[in-house]
Parts: structure tokens; C-alpha cells; sequence
């Protein structure tokens, strides 16, 4: 008995002291590698690259034929990054009237003109949220030393919204001529003097597109299985084929699509998302539909300092598909004014008229618009607009006087309806109210109304849901469950009542 | 009674008068601007004076090539005046105006020019050094700018002055693109361009340029020994001639010359100087055995000598070799050297120990007093029949075998 219980004694002796041994020597090496981690030689010096894009406005360079001596591209390069960066600065620095970064990018003797506009701005309770949007750069001449550069900068168009007391008080568009001379300081190309040589208000060119032949009678198309997701990892061309095909026998003859600004890469758009969209368009073109690209979908800052990154994205997608048989217009943004209480009306509507004239400059084929989300908002910007559209899904009965006011406030440009529908929910969360009947009789009535008024459409929408991504209508279980139900076709694919009336004849 | 209604009445009229009053003053008093000049010397005060006698709110947005500001009105002589602050008027550049608070707001510009005067040179000259001939050059660069820290107006003219030996020059260039430069060359002889710039009768500091001497051209090299005798000792030195680039410049000290060596045997042996006064010498110790050579001097990629030849004489004819203490004691000698004296400290000696045909050790010593002895200890070379071969003075004796014991 005694030798047994010594012996579970030795026992439990010897695993202790071996599992303490395994905790000291695991403690000491968990230490070890921890001092260690700081250590890294490769990171010591902090030469990892972290550029982001941040400010991306159109540069253009005159054919480089300086004074001087010869320009390299990697000098080019760095000069020009460090003169945007000047002005990003900049601009960060008349938002905010603090001048932090500003010595890395100008001149000890430079940097005072600025210091000063600072110092009385913020007095003043002042602040300019600016941004420059293009720079035509010409490189006059390179010191033989490599030390010193003058650089002229035409037809700079800076954007300026100048706020006092946060308030707007002006917003003005500027094109100008600068002057620049740089040195090489620290590494750095710093301004040493800057000259505004010329400047002008800059008057938007009206360049309105031919819409006399707009009669668009179409479809919202998302594909079953991947709504608010359709360029995504489960993208299937075949799929969306057959959709084309269907949406094309029921005599319709235009879809509208989203483009996500995030999915497709922001600033740097993603070429095979670009694929995936020149695939959706040469299917639909295929099967005689015509498209409405919608840009910017779950876009949401509209900050003066992302213009220019937004301006990128919408210059890469539109100057590749302008000439695309299937385009019939780009809608700049869906339903935009509901961030006009978080990001401010003005903020949102000075970038949709930014927007506009950049996709007019790059397309002057394609009609533009924007797909407001009710008719009360359907005025605004109206003169910027090819044709006017916004989505319907208050009471059917008040659509035909609606509509008509705003025929009569905008008569010379066509109003389209592009969005409008019904879910067939019926359940817990709507009390058992709605049915597939009365989403046909919904679909029956509006139809008639629209061919009485002859108001061009597009519904919402082909499918039924059977997810619906929390950025559509939030988390709440009401909204997700009645926005999954739109659809003419449900879960499986079959027609529900309302199909026969997605579009008369 | 009715003196009180009266007076109450003459009150109300009094003030609805005064109302009608400011409402056609705000009507019919379009404001229209009173300043004509459009050009200001920075530095002068700009004021924007308009009709009006309504202060009303307004404000003037302002903007100039660093940035935007806006500006509150005052109330003088009957005008509304919006003056300018020094910060913006003092820099040159456009300025342009919009009136705020106004249907139809008025918009202007106006321009400032610099002052016609210098306050301060800011010079830029690179690079400090240039190779003399005419064809290289350092560039002066010049912003002059007035006393507000504006460049000076296009075209004004700035003297580059510079001196090299007898010559002193002055030349004007005009500034353009906010600056003016000057390409000063080189000229043929070497030395130093003392540089100043003056615009507007100021004067920069001074600023100096060095002439180096352009690339070396050909050279000559000779020798210098004490004797010809190959003794492993003595030191022969190579010299050049005094390099020169082909403007007759002595290169720089401290240009760096290869002297090549090939033997008989086609090894190289290399050594190398550097140049003083254009002079670079090289030093090399005789060989140890007859020698000939050819040495040829380089300056990389630059230019080359003539190629000597010299020999080094044999100077140890033969040698003997004695063995004792059981054949494990060596002795090498006596090394004899040109007039039968001992050969100096240091000759190198190697004895190289063979058995069955293959090497199994070597070891080298210097000679001491004409002299060198090798020990075989029992440790590493057990008793048995070995081959030993010594080389000195490129003299190879062998041994066959040779039994230690």
C-alpha cells in the first residue's frame, strides 16, 4: 500500500516538474520571440511602401522639351507626385486651418503665404473645402544640378466651396495658370514660389445629348442568386443569358444595371470586373437590350477631397464603354438624396453636377441621369440632366398627378420612371396583407397608367430574393422580408401572377 | 386727446417713412464698382471701392495664388471699400474678386506686379567642379526677388559676372520663367571661375566654380633598382611621367595608375600608386629567382605607358643540402648571393615531403645568416622512406629515398 501510494506520489513529483519545465521554457521562448518581433531588419527602417491613393486629378503632360538639362523619368515621377501632394496639402490645410505637412511641400520663405491665409481664415471662422480636378502640366526648365525645377501648370480647374461659420457662402469653379518654381529640399520637390499668372470662373460647357428617341420600357436586373452582388465572385454569364433572353421575349427593351465604386476597385477599377461588365454588355446586346449603367452604386462620402478619386472611377468606366452598342444612358447615382441629411444637400448635389460634367466630357453620346428616390426630388439638378428619372412606390392612384407636375415643371426633358413595384410579402411582419394578386393588380393598373401617359418605366424587378445584403435596407426583418419579394418571377424561377403584366403591349 | 393720436400717428409715420427709405435704397442702389486701376505694385494698398451706402452683409471673396479669403467691408466717404489685406496684395499674381450676398454678384480680377527692386539673389550654381576643355560646364541659376519675396518681372536683366585668371567677364542674361541662368564652360587650363550675379544693383555673394584637369592621356613609365640580381630582397620602384590631360594639365593628385607585371611564366603581379604632381611611383620587391619581366601602367578606362622590360640576374647558383640526427634535420645552405655574401635574412625556402609518391606535407622558412634548417619530428612523420624535395632561389633539389629512423 505504502509503496503504491509513493509511487503515485513520485508520479505526480515527476509530471509536475516536467510541466513546469514546459511552462518555463514555453514562458522564456513566448518572451524571446517577443523581443524579438521588433527586431526585424527588414522593417526597421520603415522602407515598406503604404501609398494609398488619395488624390488622383488628371494630369496631363505637354511633351517634355525643357531649357536645361535633360529630364528623367524617375525625377518626373517624383516631381509630380510631390507638386500633387502640394496641393492635397493644400487643401487639407485650408479645410482644417492647420498647417500640418505643409513644410514638407513648401519653401521656408513659401510656406508663410499660406501660414498667413491659415491664420486669418481661422480667425474668421472660415474654412475652403477645395480640390483641383485637372493639371496640364508643361516642365520649362530642369537645372543642370538637378536641384531646381519651373513647372507651368495650365488650365488648373479647382473646385472651391468656402464656408463661414460652416455655412456655404460661395461655391466657385476656377480655371487658372500657375507658375511654379520647385527645389529639391530634403528629398523632397518643395514650391518655393507659386504665381497665379491667369484665372477665370469656369463656365460649364452645356452639352445636352438627344433624347428624343428615349422611350425606355424596362427592367432593374440583378441575377437570382447574387443581388447588390452581380460583378462578384459567383458571377455566371450563362445565367444571365438566360435571364436576357426572358426579359427580352416579354418585349421589354432596356435592363438597368449597378456598378458598386468599391466592388470595381475605386479609383484603380479592376480589369476583370471591367470584363465582367463588357460581357453583360455584349450579352445584352446580343439580345436587343440596351442597358442603364448605374456608377457610384454604395458609394456615400462625397467629400471634396474624394472627387478626384471618384472622378477616376467614372472616367476609366465610361471611356470604355462609350462607344458600346447596348449603352442607353449613364444614371450617375442611385437615389442620392437619401444621404442629403448625412453628407449634406449641398455637398451631395455640387458632386452629382461634378459628376455629370466629367461623364459628359468623356461621353457626349450617351444620355445622363440621375435615379432620385421619389418624385419630390425629381427637379433637382434638372438642367444638368439628359432626362430626368425617379422611383415610384408610394400610392398608385397619386402617380398620374405626379407625374403630370412634373411634366409640367421640367417640359422639355423626358421623365422616366425607373424604379417601381410591389413585394407580394405576406406574413408576420405586414400582417398578412399583400398577395401575389395584388402585385398583379398593381403591375395591371400601373401599366395602364403609363400607357395612357406614355411615361417611360423600368420595374423593380425580375426576381425574387432570397438575400438581401444589410447596405440595401438595413437589418431590420420588415424591410428585408418585403424587399425580397418584388420579384415578377419567384424563388424558383416561376412566373407569378404579375408577370403577364410586366409590360402591355 | 387728439394732439396724443396725432403725435402717435406723425411717430408711425415718421418710422414707416424710414422703412419705405432703406427698402428703395436697397432697390435702386445697384452696386457698381468705383476702383478702375487693375494693376497694383505689391506692397501698394489695394482697395476695392463701390457705390453704395449699405454695408448690408456683404462680403468679398478673394483669391490669389496661394489662397481664398473673405473680406469685410468698410463704410468711408460715402463708398463701400473691401481692402485688400497685405498678406494677399503683397504677392504677386492674379487676384481675383467675387461680391457675395448680391443677385447678380459682381466679379473682377486684378494683377500684381513686383516691385522694381531686389532685396535678395537666391543663387544656384552646380556643379561645383568641371573638366577643363570647352566642353563641360556648370549652370548658374538666379532668382532675384523683391522685398515682398515675389520674383522680379520677366525680362529683367541680371549680370553674371565671373573671373578666371586675367579674364573677367560680365554677361546679361534676361529672367524668364521666373528665374534666369547661365551656362559658364570651362575653359582649357585649369583652376577656379570666382562667380557673382547682381540684378537691379544688388549684388550676390561670391561663388566659385573649380576647373579639374580633363582625362589623362598617355604616359611614359621608368625604372629605378639598386641591382639586377634577383635577390628577393632589394626594392625596385616604378615611376611615371608626368601625366598630363591633353590640354597640357597635370591630372589630379591622387589619380590612381596600375602597374601591370607579366613574368616568363605568364603570371601577372600588379602593383599601384597615385599620382603627385602627376607623378605616381610603385614599388615592388626584386623576385627571388632569374626573372624577366614586362610591366605596363594603366589608368582605368583612361589611358595606358609604353610597356619595359628588365631582368633580374640569378644570383644563387647552387645550394647545399645535409642531412643528420637520423636524416631529421635538414640544413639548406649556405645561400650564397652575388659576390658570394650571404644571401640577406628572409630568402624563402620550401621543402615539400613526399612518401609513396604522394605529397603529404610542405612547409616554408626564411632564411637566417645564409641558412635554413627544417626538423622532421617523429610525431608527424614516423620512421619510414620518404622523397624530399627543397626549392629555393628557384633552384629544385630532390631526394629520393631518404630513410628516417
Amino acid at each position: 500500500m505504502v509503496s503504491v501510494s509513493k509511487n503515485i506520489l513520485r508520479g505526480v513529483l515527476v509530471a509536475s516538474y516536467i510541466g513546469i519545465i514546459i511552462l518555463i521554457i514555453f514562458g522564456v521562448s513566448a518572451i524571446f520571440s517577443y523581443l524579438n518581433t521588433g527586431a526585424d531588419r527588414s522593417k526597421m527602417l520603415h522602407t515598406e511602401i503604404k501609398k494609398i491613393d488619395q488624390y488622383l486629378p488628371k494630369v496631363i503632360w505637354t511633351p517634355i522639351n525643357n531649357e536645361g538639362r535633360p529630364m528623367d523619368n524617375q525625377t518626373l515621377n517624383s516631381l509630380e507626385n510631390d507638386y500633387l501632394d502640394a496641393w492635397y496639402v493644400m487643401h487639407i490645410s485650408y479645410l482644417t486651418n492647420t498647417t500640418k505637412g505643409i513644410e514638407d511641400y513648401y519653401t521656408e520663405s513659401a510656406r508663410e503665404n499660406l501660414f498667413n491665409i491659415v491664420n486669418s481664415n481661422k480667425l474668421d471662422n472660415i474654412h475652403v473645402d477645395g480640390t483641383t480636378l485637372e493639371h496640364h502640366l508643361t516642365l520649362d526648365f530642369f537645372s543642370e544640378d538637378g536641384q531646381l525645377i519651373v513647372l507651368t501648370d495650365k488650365e488648373v480647374t479647382e473646385y472651391k466651396a468656402v464656408y463661414k461659420n460652416n455655412k456655404l457662402i460661395l461655391e466657385t469653379t476656377e480655371i487658372s495658370n500657375y507658375k511654379i518654381v520647385l527645389l529639391l529640399e530634403d528629398g523632397f520637390w518643395r514650391i518655393r514660389h507659386l504665381v497665379k499668372e491667369k484665372s477665370e470662373e469656369f463656365k460649364e460647357p452645356i452639352h445636352s445629348v438627344d433624347v428624343a428617341n428615349l422611350n425606355i420600357k424596362g427592367i432593374n436586373y440583378y441575377p437570382q442568386a447574387t443581388p447588390w452582388d452581380m460583378f462578384g465572385n459567383n458571377f455566371d454569364i450563362d445565367i444571365i443569358t438566360k435571364d436576357f433572353k426572358l426579359i427580352a421575349q416579354t418585349g421589354l427593351s432596356s435592363i438597368r444595371v449597378f456598378v458598386p465604386y468599391e466592388g470595381f476597385g475605386k479609383a484603380q477599377v479592376k480589369p476583370e470586373k471591367l470584363e465582367k461588365l463588357k460581357q453583360v454588355l455584349d450579352t445584352a446586346e446580343a439580345n436587343d437590350l440596351k442597358v442603364i449603367i448605374t456608377l457610384f452604386d454604395f458609394y456615400g462620402d462625397y467629400s471634396v477631397l474624394d472627387w478626384t478619386l471618384n472622378q477616376r472611377y467614372a472616367e476609366t468606366i465610361v471611356s470604355q464603354f462609350k462607344n458600346h452598342n447596348a449603352i442607353l444612358a449613364w444614371d450617375i447615382k442611385n437615389e442620392p438624396n437619401l444621404d442629403f441629411e448625412s453628407r449634406e444637400e449641398t455637398k451631395v448635389t455640387s458632386w452629382l453636377k461634378h459628376m455629370i460634367q466629367l461623364v459628359k466630357s468623356v461621353d457626349q453620346n450617351h444620355a445622363v441621369t440621375i435615379g432620385w428616390s421619389d418624385a419630390e426630388s425629381a427637379s433637382i439638378l434638372k438642367d444638368d440632366v439628359d432626362f430626368v428619372s425617379f422611383h415610384y412606390y408610394k400610392n398608385i392612384n397619386d402617380l398620374e398627378n405626379i407625374y403630370q407636375n412634373i411634366k409640367k415643371e421640367i417640359p422639355l426633358k423626358p421623365v422616366v420612371i425607373t424604379e417601381f413595384g410591389m413585394s407580394s410579402y405576406s406574413g408576420l411582419w405586414n400582417f398578412f396583407r399583400g398577395s401575389e394578386q395584388d402585385q398583379a393588380e398593381y403591375h395591371h393598373t400601373i401599366q395602364d397608367i403609363f400607357a395612357k401617359n406614355n411615361i417611360p418605366f423600368m420595374s423593380w424587378t425580375l426576381y425574387d430574393f432570397s438575400e438581401i445584403p444589410k447596405e440595401v435596407v438595413g437589418r431590420l426583418p420588415w424591410r428585408k422580408k418585403i424587399q425580397e419579394h418584388y420579384g415578377f418571377l419567384n424563388l424558383n424561377g416561376e412566373a407569378k401572377p404579375s408577370f403577364k403584366y410586366i409590360f402591355k403591349q | 386727446m387728439l394732439k396724443k393720436t396725432t403725435y402717435a400717428l406723425l411717430f408711425c409715420l415718421i418710422i414707416l417713412s424710414s422703412f419705405t427709405n432703406i427698402q428703395t435704397l436697397k432697390s435702386t442702389a445697384p452696386l457698381t464698382l468705383l476702383t478702375k486701376d487693375t494693376l497694383f505694385q505689391a506692397g501698394s494698398d489695394v482697395v476695392l471701392k463701390f457705390s453704395g451706402s449699405e454695408l448690408n452683409n456683404l462680403t468679398l471673396y478673394c483669391s490669389n495664388s496661394y489662397g481664398s479669403i473673405l473680406v469685410k467691408p468698410s463704410f468711408e466717404s460715402n463708398t463701400i471699400q473691401f481692402k485688400i489685406p497685405a498678406y494677399l496684395s503683397n504677392k504677386t499674381g492674379v487676384i481675383t474678386w467675387k461680391l457675395l450676398n448680391e443677385p447678380n454678384s459682381l466679379t473682377g480680377q486684378i494683377k500684381i506686379f513686383p516691385k522694381h527692386e531686389v532685396k535678395k539673389i537666391e543663387t544656384y550654381i552646380g556643379p561645383p567642379s568641371i573638366q577643363a576643355g570647352n566642353r563641360d560646364f556648370s549652370m548658374i541659376v538666379v532668382i532675384p526677388s523683391d522685398p515682398l519675396d515675389n520674383p522680379v518681372s520677366d525680362s529683367t536683366k541680371v549680370d553674371i559676372k565671373y573671373q578666371f585668371l586675367d579674364s573677367e567677364v560680365v554677361e546679361p542674361v534676361f529672367t524668364k520663367n521666373l528665374i534666369a541662368y547661365k551656362n559658364i564652360y570651362s575653359q582649357r587650363k585649369t583652376g577656379r571661375y570666382l562667380v557673382s550675379t547682381e540684378c537691379l544693383g544688388i549684388n550676390s555673394k561670391e561663388f566659385d566654380v573649380n576647373i579639374t584637369p580633363s582625362n589623362p592621356t598617355n604616359f611614359s613609365i621608368t625604372y629605378n633598382r639598386h641591382h639586377v640580381y634577383a635577390d628577393g630582397n632589394q626594392i625596385t620602384t616604378f615611376s611615371t611621367s608626368i601625366i598630363k590631360d591633353e590640354f597640357n594639365n597635370i591630372v589630379s593628385d591622387g589619380t590612381f595608375v596600375e602597374f601591370f607585371i607579366k613574368t616568363k611564366q605568364n603570371t601577372v603581379l600588379k602593383t599601384s600608386g597615385n599620382t603627385v604632381d602627376g607623378i605616381a611611383t610603385a614599388k615592388i620587391i626584386h623576385p627571388d629567382h632569374e626573372a624577366q619581366w614586362e610591366v605596363k601602367a594603366y589608368i582605368n578606362g583612361m589611358s595606358e605607358s609604353n610597356t619595359l622590360s628588365l631582368n633580374y640576374k640569378q644570383v644563387i647558383k647552387d645550394y647545399t643540402v645535409a642531412f643528420s640526427k637520423n636524416n631529421r634535420a635538414i640544413t639548406v645552405g649556405p645561400l650564397q648571393s652575388f659576390m658570394n655574401q650571404m644571401i640577406p635574412d628572409g630568402l624563402q625556402v620550401e621543402i615539400l615531403i613526399y612518401k609513396n609518391d604522394s605529397l603529404i606535407n610542405s612547409e616554408i622558412k626564411t632564411s637566417n645568416q645564409g641558412f635554413v634548417s627544417f626538423v622532421l619530428i617523429k610525431d608527424k612523420y614516423p620512421d619510414d622512406i620518404y622523397e624530399l624535395k627543397i626549392i629555393a632561389a628557384g633552384i629544385e633539389k630532390s631526394f629520393k629515398n631518404i630513410k628516417l629512423w
